[in-house]
Formats: C-alpha cells, sequence, structure tokens
C-alpha cells in the first residue's frame, strides 16, 4: 500500500513537471528563455543519444559528431538539391548513419578504453576533412545556409516555440528508448559487457552484437540530432558539424549527470546547458573560449571525485528527505518470502542422478606456442555428478575449463555436451546457451552494479522481461546467502562473498552443467564449509558440478569421482579413495604424507 | 622524377623526425604511467608559446630558449602528474581518458582566452635556410630537428639502460607490482616520467616555433599526429616512436605531393585506424600490451 503512494507521487510529480513544460512557451514572451529550453532538450537529447553506446555498453566515443554529422548534411543535402522534406530527410540521415555506425563499429569494436576512443577521434576529424574537401557536395568550408522558407513540411518555422515542441518530442521518446533499454535484457546485456567483456561472454551475452546494436541505436538518435540543428540553426558547415568539442560535449553531460543511467544526461544537460548560455549571453564573444574552458575543468573534478555523477548525490539526498519520491531500490522483502526458497524454484526440477553421460571430452588437446598444456586429455561426466579436478598449479586445469567452456580454441580432440560437438562452435556465449555455467578462477564480479543486477545478467539469459529475471535473482541470492546484500555494489564485497556472487550469477544463466574454479580458494574454514554445504544442495537439484580446487579436504568430502591433471595429461581418475590411494598421484601431487581419513 | 621522389624522401624524413619528437614523450608516458596523456599536444602548444613571447618580447633565440623551456615543461609536467594523474591512476578507463581529455581542453581554451586564436609565427634568420646538397634542398630547422630527435632516442636509451632511475623507470614499465616489491618508489618514478614526457614537448615546442605557426589548437592538430605515430609504432616504444615519426612524415611528404595535401590528416588517421585494427600492436610491440586488452 506504502509502495503504491510512492508510485502516485512520483507520477504526479512527472505529470506536474510534463504539464510545465507543455504551457510554458505559451506564457513566456522572452525568446531567450524559450531558446535556452530549446537548447537543453536539444542537449539532452543528444546526451541520451552518446548514452546508449557510451554509457550503458561503457564504449567511451569521442566521435559522435560523426552520425551528427552525417544527421545533417544528408537532410539538408536532401533538401536543398532535391526538395525532400527534412521530416523524411532526418529518417535517411539516421539510416545512413546507422549504416556507418556499423562500419565503424565492426573493426572499432576489437579495441577497448583509450584505444577505442581514439580511434573515434581520430574518425571525427576524417570526416571534418572529408566534409571539408568534398566541396562539389558539401561547398567545403563556406558551409550551406538553408533558404528561409517557413513551413510544416521545411522543418522551419519563424516561432522558437515549435522547435521547441519538436525537441521536447524528442527528447521524450530517447527517454522512452533509454528507459527500455534499462529495464530490458539488452540493456542488462550491455551492462554486463561495459563491466567485463569476459565474464559477459561466460552469461551467454554476444558481445559483438550487443555493442553493434548499441552503436546503431546511438547513431541514429544521433544523426536526428543533427538534422534538428541544421534546421534550427539554418546553416551547416563542417567544423561545426564535425567539432570535437561537440563530440566532448555529447560525452561530458552524461558523464556529468550520471554516466549509463536514464535520468544522468538529463541533469547533466540542464546543469551544464544554462551555464554555457548564460556565460555565452553575458560575456558575448568577449572571453572566447571561456565554457569550454569551465568544461573541462569540470569534467576533470567530475571524473575524479564524482565518476557516478550528480545523479548519485541526487539520489542518496532524496532517499534521506523525500523517500517516497525517491525509492530506495527493493528496500522491502520480496513478496513472497517463502521459507526453504530453493526448493520452491520454479524452474529447477530435480532432475535425477546418474542417468547418463551429460558431457564427453575426448582426446582435448591445446597448444600455447611450443608448449602442450593439456595432451589427449579424456574423460566423461554423469548426470547428477559431482567431478572432481585436481592436479598440481600449472597442470592445464584452468585452461581445460577455457577449452571446454569455449574460451579457448582446442587444438585437438572434441567436446561433446547434450550428444552435440560443442567444441567446434568456438563461441563462449552459445556454449553458455546450450546450458553451461562457470566462474572464474580470478573471480569476475561486475564491480559498479549491485549484486542483484550481478545475478540479473545471468537470469536474463534465460528470462525475458525485467520482472522475471528480478524474481529469479533474487532467488538465487536467497539460496547462496547474499541476500542481505543484494543492493551492495560488486566490488565492495568480501573474497567470500565475491566466489558467492559468481556462483550465483553462473547459476541464474539455469546451467545443466557447473564448472567451478576453485571456488573455495582463500576462504575460511567455516565460509568453506558453507560453499560445501551449497554446492551439494545444488547438485541435489540435478545439476552437474565439474569443479577445480585445491583444498583436499572440500574436493574429496564433495566429489563423487576425481580426475587428476598433471603437466597436462591425465594420470588417474577415480572415486576419492582410489584416487588417494593411488600411488602415481600421491607422488605427483598429495605428497607422500597425505592419509585419507 | 627520381630527383623528386629523393627530395620528397628528405622532405619526409625531416618532417618524421619533427613528429617523433614530439611523440617520444607520449611513447614515454604510456609505457611507464600507462595512461593516454590526450593532453600531451596542448603541453607542446605550450612549449611553442612559450618560444614565441620570449622570443618576441626579449628578443632570445628558440634554441636558447629551449634550454629555459625543457626545465620548466618537465617541472610543470611533474606538477601536472601530482595534481591530475595520480588520483586516477587505479581509475576505470573513463576517469583516466575523460581527465586528461578534460585537461586538454582546459589549456587550449585557456590559450585561447590569454592569446586569442590568431596565428602567430617568428622569423629567425635561419627560418627558412637550406643545405643545398647535390640539388637537394634541406630545411636547416627541421634537420636540427631531426637530429634532435635521433640525439633524444640514443640519450634516452641510454638512460633507460644505464642510470638506477631509468632502469627503475624500465622496471616499472614492465612491471609495477614487482618494481615495487623491489623497492621502486613507483610514485616518484610515475612523477618523474611524466615529467620527462612533458618536458620533451617544451624541448620539441622551442624546435619547431622556427618553421611552425602556434595557434591555441597546434596541439590538437599535433598530438593527434603524436597518437598515429605512437600507435604505428608500438605503444610505449621509443624505437617505435622514430620509426612511425618518419613512416608518418613519409606518407605525409607523398601524399600530399601526389593527392592532395588537404588530405594529409584524413590519410594518415585512416592509416591509424587501420593499424589499430589489424596491428595493435604496431610495429615494434607494445609495453604491457595484455595489460592493456592488445594482444
Amino acid at each position: 500500500m506504502k509502495k503504491g503512494n510512492g508510485a502516485g507521487l512520483r507520477w504526479g510529480v512527472l505529470l506536474v513537471l510534463a504539464g510545465i513544460l507543455l504551457v510554458y512557451p505559451l506564457v513566456e514572451r522572452n525568446a531567450f528563455y524559450i531558446h535556452l529550453l530549446v537548447m537543453i532538450f536539444f542537449y539532452i537529447f543528444l546526451g541520451l543519444g552518446w548514452n546508449v553506446v557510451g554509457g550503458f555498453a561503457g564504449q567511451l566515443s569521442l566521435g559522435h559528431t560523426v552520425f551528427y554529422g552525417i544527421g545533417a548534411y544528408t537532410s539538408t543535402l536532401l533538401f536543398i538539391n532535391l526538395g525532400v522534406s527534412p521530416w523524411l530527410g532526418m529518417f535517411v540521415g539516421g539510416i545512413l548513419a546507422t549504416l556507418t555506425s556499423v562500419v565503424i563499429g565492426v573493426p572499432c569494436f576489437r579495441l577497448h578504453g583509450p584505444f577505442f576512443a581514439m580511434s573515434t577521434l581520430a574518425l571525427g576529424e576524417v570526416f571534418r576533412i572529408l566534409a571539408t574537401y568534398w566541396r562539389d557536395l558539401t561547398q567545403g568550408a563556406m558551409g550551406i545556409s538553408i533558404p528561409v522558407k517557413f513551413g510544416w513540411r521545411n522543418f522551419i518555422f519563424e516561432e522558437k516555440a515549435v522547435y521547441y515542441y519538436v525537441i521536447l518530442a524528442f527528447t521524450v521518446v530517447a527517454l522512452g528508448v533509454s528507459y527500455w533499454i534499462h529495464r530490458s535484457r539488452f540493456g542488462s546485456n550491455l551492462v554486463a559487457l561495459r563491466e567485463d567483456e569476459e565474464a559477459a561472454e561466460s552469461l551467454g551475452i554476444n558481445v559483438p552484437r550487443n555493442k553493434l546494436w548499441a552503436i546503431m541505436i546511438s547513431a541514429f538518435l544521433t544523426a536526428l540530432g543533427g538534422t534538428f540543428s541544421a534546421q534550427y540553426v539554418l546553416f551547416i558547415d563542417p567544423d561545426a558539424e564535425f567539432s570535437v568539442g561537440l563530440s566532448l560535449l555529447m560525452a561530458i553531460l552524461p558523464i556529468l549527470g550520471g554516466v549509463g543511467t536514464v535520468w544522468g544526461p538529463v541533469i547533466g544537460a540542464a546543469v551544464l546547458v544554462p551555464l554555457q548560455e548564460g556565460l555565452r549571453a553575458w560575456l558575448g564573444s568577449s572571453l572566447h573560449g571561456l565554457h569550454l574552458f569551465i568544461y573541462g575543468g569540470l569534467l576533470i573534478l567530475v571524473v575524479t571525485f564524482l565518476p557516478r555523477g550528480i545523479l548519485e548525490w541526487i539520489q542518496a539526498w532524496g532517499r534521506k528527505a523525500i523517500p517516497s519520491l525517491f525509492p530506495t531500490p527493493l528496500l522491502e522483502k520480496p513478496a513472497v518470502p517463502r521459507s526453504n526458497h530453493f526448493m520452491a524454484w520454479s524452474w529447477l526440477t530435480p532432475k535425477g542422478t546418474g542417468d547418463g553421460t551429460l558431457m564427453e571430452v575426448k582426446d582435448l588437446h591445446k597448444n600455447f606456442g611450443g608448449l602442450a598444456a593439456i595432451r589427449q586429455v579424456s574423460f566423461q561426466i554423469q548426470r547428477g555428478e559431482i567431478l572432481g579436478l585436481i592436479g598440481p598449479n600449472g597442470a592445464g586445469k584452468t585452461t581445460l575449463f577455457n577449452v571446454i567452456s569455449g574460451f579457448y580454441r582446442p587444438d585437438g580432440g572434441k567436446v561433446i555436451y547434450h550428444g552435440e560437438m560443442i567444441s567446434s562452435l568456438h563461441s563462449a556465449y552459445l556454449i553458455c546457451r546450450r546450458g553451461m555455467g562457470r566462474t572464474f578462477q580470478l573471480v569476475k564480479p561486475f564491480p559498479s552494479i549491485s549484486v542483484l543486477e550481478n545475478v540479473m545478467t545471468g537470469a536474463f539469459l534465460r528470462a525475458k522481461a525485467h520482472a522475471a529475471a528480478q524474481e529469479d535473482g533474487l532467488e538465487i541470492l536467497e539460496l547462496v546467502g547474499l541476500y542481505g546484500i543484494r543492493n551492495t555494489l560488486g566490488k565492495s564485497l568480501t573474497i567470500s562473498d565475491r566466489k558467492r556472487l559468481e556462483l550465483a550469477r553462473a547459476l541464474a544463466t539455469r546451467p545443466d552443467l557447473l564448472l567451478l574454479d576453485e571456488i573455495m580458494a582463500g576462504l575460511n574454514p567455516k565460509e568453506t564449509a558453507e560453499a560445501i554445504n551449497l554446492i551439494r544442495k545444488i547438485r541435489d537439484h540435478g545439476i552437474t558440478i565439474l569443479i577445480i580446487e585445491h583444498v583436499m579436504q572440500a574436493v574429496m568430502s564433495l566429489s563423487d569421482r576425481i580426475v587428476i591433471l598433471h603437466h597436462g595429461e591425465k594420470i588417474g581418475e577415480g572415486t576419492p579413495r582410489e584416487v588417494a590411494a593411488d600411488e602415481k598421484v600421491i607422488k605427483a601431487y598429495l605428497g607422500e604424507e597425505y592419509v585419507l581419513t | 622524377m627520381l630527383e623528386t621522389i629523393l627530395q620528397l624522401a628528405i622532405n619526409g624524413l625531416t618532417l618524421g623526425g619533427i613528429y617523433a619528437l614530439i611523440a617520444i614523450g607520449l611513447t614515454l608516458i604510456f609505457g611507464v604511467v600507462r595512461i593516454i596523456n590526450f593532453a600531451q599536444g596542448e603541453f607542446l602548444m605550450i612549449g611553442m608559446f612559450a618560444t614565441f613571447w620570449i622570443f618576441s618580447l626579449l628578443k632570445i633565440d628558440p634554441y636558447i630558449a629551449l634550454f629555459i623551456f625543457t626545465p620548466l615543461l618537465f617541472l610543470l609536467g611533474m606538477g601536472t602528474e601530482r595534481l591530475i594523474i595520480k588520483p586516477i591512476l587505479n581509475a576505470p578507463p573513463i576517469a583516466q581518458i575523460f581527465s586528461t581529455f578534460g585537461l586538454s581542453i582546459v589549456l587550449q581554451n585557456g590559450a585561447l582566452m590569454f592569446w586569442k586564436s590568431d596565428y602567430r609565427s617568428l622569423e629567425t634568420a635561419y627560418s627558412n635556410a637550406v643545405i643545398n646538397w647535390a640539388g637537394l634542398m634541406i630545411n636547416v630547422p627541421r634537420l636540427v630537428a631531426f637530429l634532435v630527435a635521433v640525439g633524444i632516442v640514443i640519450l634516452l636509451y641510454l638512460f633507460l639502460q644505464k642510470t638506477y632511475l631509468g632502469k627503475a623507470m624500465n622496471a616499472v614499465a614492465q612491471d609495477r607490482d614487482a618494481a615495487q616489491l623491489m623497492g621502486v618508489d613507483i610514485n616518484k618514478i610515475y612523477m618523474v616520467a611524466f615529467g620527462v614526457g612533458i618536458g620533451l614537448e617544451g624541448l620539441a615546442g622551442a624546435l619547431i616555433m622556427p618553421i611552425y605557426a602556434t595557434y591555441p589548437t597546434v596541439g590538437f592538430t599535433f598530438g593527434l599526429i603524436a597518437f598515429v605515430v605512437v600507435v604505428l609504432g608500438g605503444l610505449g616504444n621509443m624505437i617505435g616512436a622514430f620509426l612511425g615519426g618518419l613512416i608518418i612524415g613519409l606518407v605525409e611528404s607523398f601524399s600530399g605531393f601526389y593527392i592532395s595535401p588537404e588530405l594529409n590528416t584524413a590519410i594518415y588517421f585512416l592509416i591509424f585506424v587501420l593499424v589499430l585494427i589489424i596491428r595493435p600492436s604496431g610495429l615494434m610491440g607494445i609495453v604491457g600490451a595484455e595489460e592493456m586488452g592488445l594482444k
């Protein structure tokens, strides 16, 4: 009931704001304020566009003017030369920009972090130079003036207020797109790949394709912004359309407000644009460069001291001051708190034990340069089994995991899973989708999202909607004992919780087989005992487990069977008792004094 | 025909020496501090303006000014490292990229506010001096810049191989954790490396002032070229930066003659993007490429 009131209040505030925004230009007679609002929404729109690929997907583009310029030039040239209405030209420009984004994205997305940023910065310059050079088409540095012929068809209006309503509508659409991304599987995939590409792949996410979708949506929106600006200013030239300053501004607004959030670009633009326009009006051109000087300084301060943006401040303050307007996510327990949650898992029906082979590894071979990391390793794993994989450091255990889960290509042999040869898929995300989950030896929880969101990135593989993914996530968190800290950020967890979180995230993809890589390393005895119980509980519900472990006591008591690797070769296999008695194994690994208790 | 090609090659090589000179500081900073300094070109701009003003106000020759501004920019670089770089050393990429990018915007527009957007150049007696060598023309200030670039590469090489500080820098470049465990004060190394990298821009700024005009965004133009050079040669690699500089110089010289000088920038940026994509570790490989996700 309390929750309902909060939602009502939020809708009420939103409606009042919308009402004010709709009526305001009708009562405001000062054209400067209308212009200011047009600018604010224009930059909100551009910021939202950048934020799709730069914020949600974390691909820091410094060359978004490529798309912006394509939008502006396409609609303008079509309008001037062929008389095509800019409303139509806008979409042609959008489509052209989208295609360009694919051509740029396919190669450039192989680069990460600063290198991606540098390549987009360079491409922005290439486009500026081309637009200057290709005079026959663009009139070069002279620029193009759009003849002032008022009318809806021409997208040219005498009243600034009309532009205001147009850009307001654009912004509402972009906000809708952002909100959809924020709540959808697609958005969750983007956040996952932003945080860690390898971990994202292990959750069944097709990283390159998701990045491409992100830049395509972003490019389309940005191109629309280019057309709008051309129609508003009625003049375009290469230096303005492909300006580095604009590329930068598109990035600064979301970063200032809160990068990768729906409202971040809105807040960033609402703060920065009045400042910019105010300074411009106040100083005229007398102190050229001052506003950029301030942006730069602001940017340094924000990324250094407030990397999550102003929005976080506002939220933190709002949750204290007006809690009904700023709800803390999932403060209450979910609607149906059940005891023994795990048993009630809707999707996890017990699959029985020991009815046939789940996976067969056959003559698997992997070289690194001249070194054979795995040599002709073969073993099988039965449904419902816990198979331990042990061996001294450097024996090739993790390499074996990486080959099985598709992160490395095998140099020989095959892996057959559910009767299908998965080793020829050469793709980690496809293997995950076929029902294999894994954890990493060096844990990779997504640092800047909450524990629940971490698990939801996995749950989204099977869940269609946000609510379903959230429900799955909460259930799994309860199972692994992280429910109480579901709103904590991934980076602030202890090592034990990180390992549990990683297990939970893999579990959320609903695997039939779970590969656990040293999940107990670094845990204290109590935590180890908990982990053993947890793994048993998971197995009891029909999930087969392949586990690499150095904690001997754990692996001996957990495993039904054990495979031993040494120098990349399998040197033994059997029940814990058999393995412990095997002299070859003892010599290679366990040490002379080990006694099975 | 042959003469044209030789002349173009000479122009390209001397130009390349200048590019190499500008790029060495960038590559040094990347190699040691693991930060891509987007504001590198702006320090060159500062060096150029400083040289311009000291020449026009006090009539101090650029070749003397370099002895003043190299150490001054070294100090400026160390200060910058303390204030701006140190807080973001372990921050996510977004902070590292946008912090130095923000610095570049600040410096660029600070220059715009102080010195306006005019192009400023200075005329020395030797600005247009040429050596005529068997019919081939070699511009003297360019030759000097080229020779200094060669000298700097050799000096830096010796510094990195022979001195304790240099060896420590090398160690930090290869593995900062291990270096720290061996008792290297990595914070000091970062500061010094950043200082040297910026000081080199002071040197480069003074050396190219007789031939180039300066303006607030000159650093952006040269800075992007420096990126191209550094990526081409392999980030963090001194010899690579030198070779990369020569290659870009040659490309510019020939494409300017045979295609169009207007498209020069576009052409080497395309090369840049292609190199990043096809061979991201550059000609000579990258220091710590794996750490940067480039292998």
